[in-house]
């Protein structure tokens, strides 16, 4: 590379807090810290001097592992590549390209370097050659989710970055207000939902507050509130039903029913009945065990005694 | 029943395309059609530009240049230009109606349109290769003993854009003089200048308006004319001599519809009577469950697809099924109040109900198809067709 060149640095004269260059965020991973510890820095970092210090351009995992390392061991002097001469264009776009040759990019990273890369090369270029690299379609709800995750809490972007929380529910939340994503944090930490499930309760809560006009705030107090169990913890099952019934009540009311009409049919309690999915379309299933030629024979006994008005009455629709 | 009662618009709105674009991309393949020369004859200030056969990533740089909301891309299409309704697997009951293809988009832009999850092409498009598509309809229509309902109004506004591109005179060339198919134009504008001025037979040519609620059509439905327009616009193309079909699709729940959709009904029956309409097909909204997002996005303020929606058979989100027997009773009710004989059918609706509205239902595809190839015979002397009346 020319206008590089290796030399010693000390860890203390890095500008750790500037995101110029923002490639990395996130945990490290605890391999890359193993074989650091273990077998020492392969390859150096690529800084190159700023205001508050030198840039890390490329290596800001590397550089914390050290970091960490060196508040145990006190050795701070470090081998780093120092650009000199070189643009800051010229610079984003080989570390971009160094990194994407070796990993893929988490949507915290993904949406701040799509920002950093704003502020450093015309809108033309970075339509042209950073977003497809960062494979960002080029519509607006795709750099709208980016700008927002750039603007987005600590906390949350912590989420996003360790994967708890995925881009459609990023879609979802980024017209709320700070405290309606606050609450919602909140409710993750408190309740452990999972990143599939969350998803679904940010859906359901935007169809709620979109169908009701009502903010997605009052409506998480209430759910929040609704589905605590009896030592005051949030049941996360609890709150899921809570919703779906807010959001089809037609739906549960019919499943409910259903359930009831079950009861008048005694002969049914060896069985499992299944209506269609929904009750869309007109398959029924019926389930039953045997373990052997004479169970099959007490079965089909039982179920010739049935009274076609009984399954009339089971598949009517309510 | 109330006798037509028209009011005409001022004859400068039933010739005015809801569309003018500023630029016309011209695929080099397709400059020499006469199409092409008519329309950029009738755009004397829009720019030409003509572009090399454009691959789907060429189509999204151009739209980086040129603006979709005020380009229309002329080209020249490949494949078959007669296709089957995109819905005739038989997990809904479909009418079997045939698409002829001849253009792409609209710019009506209604909050709910299907096309916004479907095309990769982001510019209204016109094929221009029309003798093409006629020669394609040539071959299909000789078979013999088979009867076609082909309309163009599937993957674009039949007539949105009619006044620059003067295809209904065209298709009313053909489908004027055909024996054994109809054509419905179907559209939610009223441009129907060249319908009411065409000179010749007009066949048995249907023109259909998709009809909603008041606050639907203006809350939802872009610049669409506003519903009156819409069926003062069928009353004079009755006048005309075309049959009126009618559409209510989407057919949405919403606090207060029955209040709009009886609105609507009621004024249907002040401009057409029951005799004028061959049909009116009902269907309760429906997408695909990627359009949600592409929805929101396209369409920040609207709700609709906030509601109980559950994944239909083929895969689409349909209302919860008590929801849409809400609808379509009620609905079906107020029609029959003021046209009790119209035929009335659904759109991609189940046995169930079918059973539950109507008290039958089409045991397959092929019977609904078949309700409405009676619907038309019912109004012409088809050769080799014994006429029946539509029950
Ligand atoms: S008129 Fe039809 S094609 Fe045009 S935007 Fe509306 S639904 Fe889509």
């Amino acid at each position: 590379m020319n206008n590089v060149r290796t030399d010693h640095c000390f860890l203390a004269d890095i500008d750790f807090a500037d995101r110029t260059f923002p490639f990395s965020y996130g945990a490290l991973p605890a391999r890359l810290e193993k074989s650091i510890a273990t077998a020492g820095l392969l390859q150096p970092p690529l800084l190159v001097a700023g205001k508050n210090g030198f840039r890390i351009v490329c290596g800001w995992r590397r550089l914390e592992v050290l970091r960490k390392l060196a508040d145990e061991s006190g050795e701070d002097e470090i081998l780093v590549n120092l650009a000199k001469n070189i643009s800051l264009q010229e610079l984003f776009r080989r570390a971009l390209w160094e990194n994407l040759a070796i990993r893929e990019f988490n949507l915290v990273e993904t949406a701040d370097i799509y920002c950093a890369a704003l502020k450093i090369f015309t809108l033309d270029e970075v339509e042209k050659k950073i977003m497809p690299a960062l494979k960002i379609p080029l519509r607006p709800r795709f750099r709208g989710r980016c700008q927002a995750i750039s603007g987005f809490s600590q906390e949350l972007r912590d989420l996003l970055a360790a994967g708890s929380v995925d881009a459609e529910t990023v879609d979802l939340i980024k017209e709320w207000s700070a405290d309606e994503r606050s609450a919602l944090i909140d409710l993750v930490t408190e309740s452990g939902l999972r990143r599939n499930k969350l998803r679904e309760v940010v859906g359901r809560l935007d169809d709620l507050a979109r169908r009701d006009q009502i903010s997605p705030f009052e409506l998480l107090a209430d759910v929040r509130q609704a589905a605590l169990d009896e030592a005051g913890n949030i049941d996360v099952e609890l709150l899921r039903r809570q919703l779906k019934a807010r959001l089809y009540p037609q739906l549960t009311a019919a499943h409910l029913e259903f359930v009831a009409r079950q009861e008048k049919f005694p002969w049914l309690k060896p069985f499992r009945l299944d209506p269609p999915p929904d009750f869309e379309g007109g398959d029924y299933r019926l389930n039953f065990t045997f373990t052997d030629s004479k169970e099959w024979e007490e079965i089909c006994a039982q179920l010739n005694a049935v009274a076609l008005e009984d399954i009339d009455e089971l598949c009517r629709r309510s | 029943m109330n006798s037509a009662a028209v009011v005409s618009l001022p004859p400068a709105k039933y010739s005015r395309s809801l569309f003018r674009p500023t630029t016309v991309l011209v695929e080099d393949e397709a400059s020499d059609y006469p199409l092409v020369e008519s329309i950029v004859g009738r755009l004397p200030n829009a720019e030409v530009v003509v572009v090399k056969r454009p691959t789907s990533a060429d189509l999204v740089r151009l739209s980086q240049e040129f603006s979709p909301l005020t380009t229309l891309f002329l080209a020249r299409h490949r494949g078959r230009f007669l296709k089957a309704c995109p819905g005739t697997a038989e997990t809904y009951r479909c009418c079997l109606y045939q698409i002829l293809h001849l253009g792409l988009g609209c710019n009506i832009g209604c909050s709910y349109c299907v096309l916004q999850g479907y095309l990769n092409n982001p510019f209204i498009t016109q094929f221009v290769n029309l003798d093409d598509a006629f020669a394609e309809l040539d071959r299909e229509l000789a078979r013999p003993g088979t009867f076609y309902r082909i309309g163009t109004g599937e993957f674009t506004d039949s007539l949105f854009m009619d006044p620059l591109t003067g295809l209904a005179t065209l298709l009313l060339d053909y489908f004027g003089r055909c024996q054994n198919a109809v054509l419905e134009l179907k559209t939610k504008s009223v441009a129907i200048s060249a319908l009411l001025d065409y000179p010749g037979e007009i066949g048995e040519t249907i023109v259909s308006w998709s009809l909603n609620a008041p606050r639907i059509c203006a809350k939802e439905e872009g610049h669409a004319a506003a519903i009156e327009e819409r069926l003062t616009a069928a009353a004079l193309c009755r006048q005309r001599g075309y049959r009126i079909g009618l559409h209510f699709d989407p057919l949405l729940d919403f606090p207060g519809w029955e209040d709009e959709y009886r609105q609507t009904v009621a004024s249907i029956f002040a401009h057409l009577k029951g005799d004028d309409i061959i049909w009116i097909s009902i269907g309760a909204f429906r997408f695909m469950p990627q359009v949600k997002d592409v929805l929101k996005e396209n369409h920040p303020q609207t709700n609709i697809t906030a509601g109980e929606f559950i994944r239909g058979l083929d895969g689409k989100q349909r209302y919860f099924s008590t929801i849409r027997r809400r609808l379509y009773r009620f609905l079906v009710t107020e029609i029959r109040r003021y046209a009790p004989n119209v035929f009335i059918y659904f759109c991609m609706e189940d046995q169930y109900l079918w059973q539950d509205t109507f008290g039958r239902a089409p045991a397959d595809n092929q019977e609904l198809g078949h309700w409405l190839d009676k619907c038309c015979y019912r109004y012409m002397r088809l050769k080799g067709t014994e006429a029946e009346g539509a029950k």
